[in-house]
Order: structure tokens, then sequence, then C-alpha cells
């Protein structure tokens, strides 16, 4: 019974609604862009401002649980030029790097498949957010603790969809039953290789053991700014642990031929001596 | 146009350090426990001076780690889920599994600082002594010992285990790189502490020199190693001040000068022993250069 969201990006007008609907059903606080004056290079300095783009945020971060990715390529000449917008959020793997690296288990996942931080329970360590992938997970200053999407987790447990999904208003994003979603995309995708799209591809299904929140893409995953190919950072962590075994059993076998030979050397040679 | 993965803005002072002091508490337990174990009674002192370094240091760490929290107040979460109330472990996190390792080396160095304490008259007798004392002593050195490893070489698999570019590439030396430093800075504390008590020439310093020459050349190894592995992502440790510390601090002030005026000045053939002031100087360099190992390769991750 798994849920999820799928993402056409291939529709997406990026208007943002999606932001707004976020900040305004988890009460997360804005961010305004403003100048402030810095002593050090004596005139007022942007701060929020992205300045190159009409992406606002950059990033996902505490408080942007959804990032609406404007991608503005236009040739040197200025006779050809791309516009992609890619609404990007939390992906709720199903091997989830922040969730594996938590060291309190404050970081859980539901029935439902979605992964969220209990916040009375997170210490602040940081360990997940170098742990995802994706750059999703990020510390809150004012709470200490660690913040990301939560999949809307106490509007999906009462049957709603998600905040995002329902302001959306091209159904570029979509919230539902996985297997659903996973048809729909299926089909969208024939349809668009149909049309010429020939780059045009799904990501989601096998990265990081199958990503909840899914895309469709018209270019490689890289154009969208997600990784080609994530890696779930604690599915190398047993040969980690055996090579820094391997240094332990390197260093203990030094102790054992200098300690010993050594010993016995220094014996015979005051034996030696008598 | 990759997405940046992000930093989890750990600060060198606490992060690092609680690295490093770990790593020469530890080395320094482990060195003591190994000459006891391997060696014959005469590298008892070497013991004996481990477990009165080996519990002060760990003491310092936790408050550099509850420190770097940003919420200091729950660190206990890290053993008892608050909610359950019931202990927890995480065998996926090396930071979950490390916390616990912290925990049980703190209790057997401390068995080992109270045992030495005994033993040099300094108590008579410990209020639980009757819990441990029927224990022999190398089992909890034993146990200690391998603790000892796991709190030097997780933290270099902590950071391996991410997705920040720098250091998943150097996946997997790290872990056995702070192993082996812990194993050199040990020493070099174990030393600093006989030159500065003027207690050199009761150290065996043949075997001890020996284990730490071939500590370094270990190190130096896998510091190399780390960087050829790190490859594209290298730059950190190329340029800057990062390069300036991992280079000239780590790997040549602390481990091949050393290294180098061991060779040198290897007067184990004429049985005399270096000059105070020598040993005391080099030991430094070495603990020094340790420090710069953990805060280089905690920086690089972060820029």
């Amino acid at each position: 019974m798994a849920k999820g969201m799928f993402v056409d990006t291939s529709i997406c007008i990026g208007c943002k609604a999606c932001q707004v609907a976020c900040k305004e059903w988890n009460a997360l606080t804005g961010e305004p862009a403003h100048f402030r004056f810095d002593p050090a290079e004596k005139r007022p300095v942007a701060v929020n401002f992205t300045g190159n783009s009409y992406d606002n945020t950059g990033a996902l971060s505490a408080t942007d649980w959804r990032h609406v990715r404007f991608i503005e390529q236009i040739s040197e000449d200025r006779s050809r030029k791309r516009w992609y917008f890619s609404s990007d959020s939390c992906k709720h793997c199903n091997d989830a790097g922040c969730l594996n690296a938590c060291p309190t288990g404050a970081i859980v996942r539901t029935g439902l498949g979605n992964v969220f931080v209990r916040q009375d329970v997170c210490i602040g360590c940081k360990y997940c957010i170098p742990s995802c992938p994706f750059g999703v997970i990020s510390l809150s200053g004012k709470t200490g603790t660690v913040h990301k999407c939560t999949l809307c987790n106490d509007r999906i447990h009462q049957g709603l969809g998600t905040a995002c999904a329902k302001a959306c208003p091209t159904e570029s994003i979509r919230y539902g039953e996985l297997a659903e979603l996973k048809r729909r995309a299926g089909a969208r995708l024939a349809q668009l290789k149909g049309l010429g799209y020939d780059r045009a591809n799904i990501y989601g299904y096998n990265e990081a053991g199958g990503l909840n929140v899914f895309y469709l893409f018209l270019d490689h995953p890289s154009v969208y700014g997600q990784p080609e190919n994530p890696v779930v950072p604690q599915r190398r962590l047993p040969v980690s642990s055996a090579a820094a075994a391997a240094g332990a059993v390197a260093i203990g076998v030094a102790a054992l031929v200098s300690f010993r030979e050594r010993g016995r050397k220094e014996d015979a040679k005051e034996e030696g001596k008598k | 146009m990759n997405p940046e993965v992000h930093v989890p803005g750990w600060e060198w002072y606490y992060v690092a350090m609680y690295f490093y002091i770990g790593g020469v508490s530890a080395g320094s337990y482990f060195v003591g426990s190994l000459a006891e174990y391997f060696g014959s009674e005469k590298h008892r002192e070497v013991s004996r001076i481990a477990s009165y370094l080996a519990f002060p240091l760990i003491l310092l760490t936790p408050p550099l780690l509850i420190a770097d929290l940003g919420r200091p107040e729950r660190f206990w979460h890290l053993f008892v889920d608050p909610n359950s109330g019931l202990p927890y472990l995480n065998l996926q996190s090396p930071l979950s599994v490390g916390s616990w390792a912290l925990l049980l080396y703190g209790a057997m160095t401390f068995l080992s600082f109270l045992d030495n304490l005994v033993a040099d008259g300094v108590l008579r007798t410990t209020p639980f002594a009757g819990l441990y004392t029927r224990i022999p002593r190398k089992l909890y050195a034993l146990v200690g010992c391998g603790a000892g490893f796991f709190v030097a070489g997780y933290t270099g698999v902590v950071l391996n285990i991410t997705a920040r570019p720098f250091w998943a590439a150097t996946d997997p030396l790290v872990g056995a790189l702070f192993i082996a430093s812990a194993a050199s800075t040990g020493a070099a504390a174990i030393y600093l502490v006989f030159a500065v008590r003027r207690m050199l020439p009761r150290l065996h310093l043949g075997a001890i020199e020996r284990f730490d020459r071939l500590a370094k050349v270990l190190e130096l190894v896998l510091a190399v190693g780390v960087v050829l592995l790190a490859g594209k992502f290298a730059a950190p440790l190329l340029h800057g001040s990062n390069a300036v510390m991992f280079w000239g601090g780590a790997v040549l002030a602390g481990t091949f000068v050393p290294l180098a005026a061991s060779w040198y000045l290897n007067r184990s053939a004429t049985g005399e022993p270096l000059p105070g002031g020598l040993v005391v100087l080099l030991s430094l360099l070495v603990l020094v250069g340790g420090a710069l190992l953990r805060i280089s390769l905690v920086q690089a991750g972060q820029v």
C-alpha cells in the first residue's frame, strides 16, 4: 500500500504553487530576500537572491521542503534556448541514506512508505545531512534538529493527498498509489517518445532501492540537477568496516613482531652477557 | 549541474578534535595493552602510563561531541529511545555503533585506571573493587583494546559512509588511516610522559620504537592512498590551508620527519637513550601532526 508522488516535469509550468502550498500547510517560515549592509565590503549585499534565475531558493533546506528548479539554457548566440522546470523534494527512498545513518532512530518510515523526522527524538548530530545522496535533509538553526518533507504525513494518514499535489494546477505533481502512478508514468513516457522526445526517461525506479517520489525528465537526470547514479552510502559499510578491521589487524601484527621478537633477542643478549 | 550533497557543518574544534583526542587515548591504550600482551613484564611500565593517559583523555571527549549537537541536552537519545525507554542501537550507522563502543571503551579504561591507582598505592581500595577485582586485569584490557581499535577507527568510517564526494571517494581507507595515526600518536603520548617525567632509561625503547616505525610507515602509505583514491575530488588536499595541514603538518612534520629521525638516530645498537629534549620535540611533532590529519580530512569533506 505504498503511496508516493509522480512528478511529470514535462507539464510543469514553474508557477511555484507547490512551494507555497508546502510552506502554508507545514507552517514553514519564509526567508525573504533582502539587502544587508556588509561592514567589510562597505556596501549592501544581497541575501537570498539567486540573482541569475527565476529559481528563488536555489536548493532544498530546513524551511524549503519544495524547490522548483529552473533549468534555463541559452546558447551563446541566443538562437537556441531550453527552459525546463522541475519541482524537487525528498524522494522518500526505499533504502534511505538519512534513515540508515540516524543514530537515535529519530528518522522513521511509516506504513505508507514515507520517511519523516521525529522532532522530539532528533539530537541534531547532523550525520543524516551528508548521508542523503540528493542533498535534501537540512539542519534548522532555530530548532537544532533536522527537517525535510514528510510527504505530508499528517494529511496522507487521513486519506488526503499531499499539499503540493493538491495545489499543482497542471497535475505535474500527482499523489497516489505507487502502482497506479507507475502505470500513468509508463503511458506518458511512451506518448512522449512517440512525439520525438528520445531522451525522455523515468528517474526513480531503481535509484536508492526505488524512490517513492519519482520523476519524468525530458533529458538526462543531471540536466535537472539529480545525480545520475546515486549511491546509498551504507551499502559501502561492509567493505569500509573490513578495511578498518584490516588496519587494526595490521597494527596488531606490528605490535606482535615488535614486542615479541625484540624481547627474545634482548633476552638472548642478556643471557649471553651472563 | 549536480546537486550539492549538503555539508553537515561539523565544527573542526569539536568533531575533528574529538576524533583526535579519542584517537590518542585509544592508541595509547592499545599500544600499552599490546606491549603487555606480546612483550614481557618489562613493558608493564608502558601499559601503566598508557592507562593513566587513556582514561583522562577519553573523559575530555564527550563534552566535545555533545557541544556539536543541535540539541545537546538530548545526547542520551544515542543510547535510549526516549519514547519506548528501550536501549537503541542501529547497526547500519557507524555513529550509533561508535557511541556504544565509546561507552564500553570508557568503562574499560576506567577499570584499568582504578586498577593502576590501587597497584601504585594511590588508592588503598576502590568502592566497588569486589565487583571487578576477580576479573583478570588482562581480560578487561583485552576488551578495552578491541573497543579502543573501534574508537580509533570508526571515526574514519563515519566520514567514508557519507555521500559527500571527497569522503565517499576516499572510502574505505580513512578508518585504517585513523587507526595507524592513533597508534603513532598514542605511542608519542607515552614517550612524552616518559621524557617529561625523566623516566626514559626505564623505557625499553627498542621494541616500542620498532612498533612505532611500522605504524608510521602504514600511516604514510595510507595517507598517500587516500589522496590517490580521492582522484578528481582531491582538490581540497592539493590547494589551500587543508593542503598545508595535510602535507606539511600530518604527513611531513607529523609522520615523515619523526620517522626519518627515528631511523637516523637509531641508537638501540649502543643502548644509549635519546636525549629527553629531542624525544619531547619529536613527540610533540607527532601529536600536532595527528591533530592536523583529523582537521584537514574533516574540513576537506566540507568545502
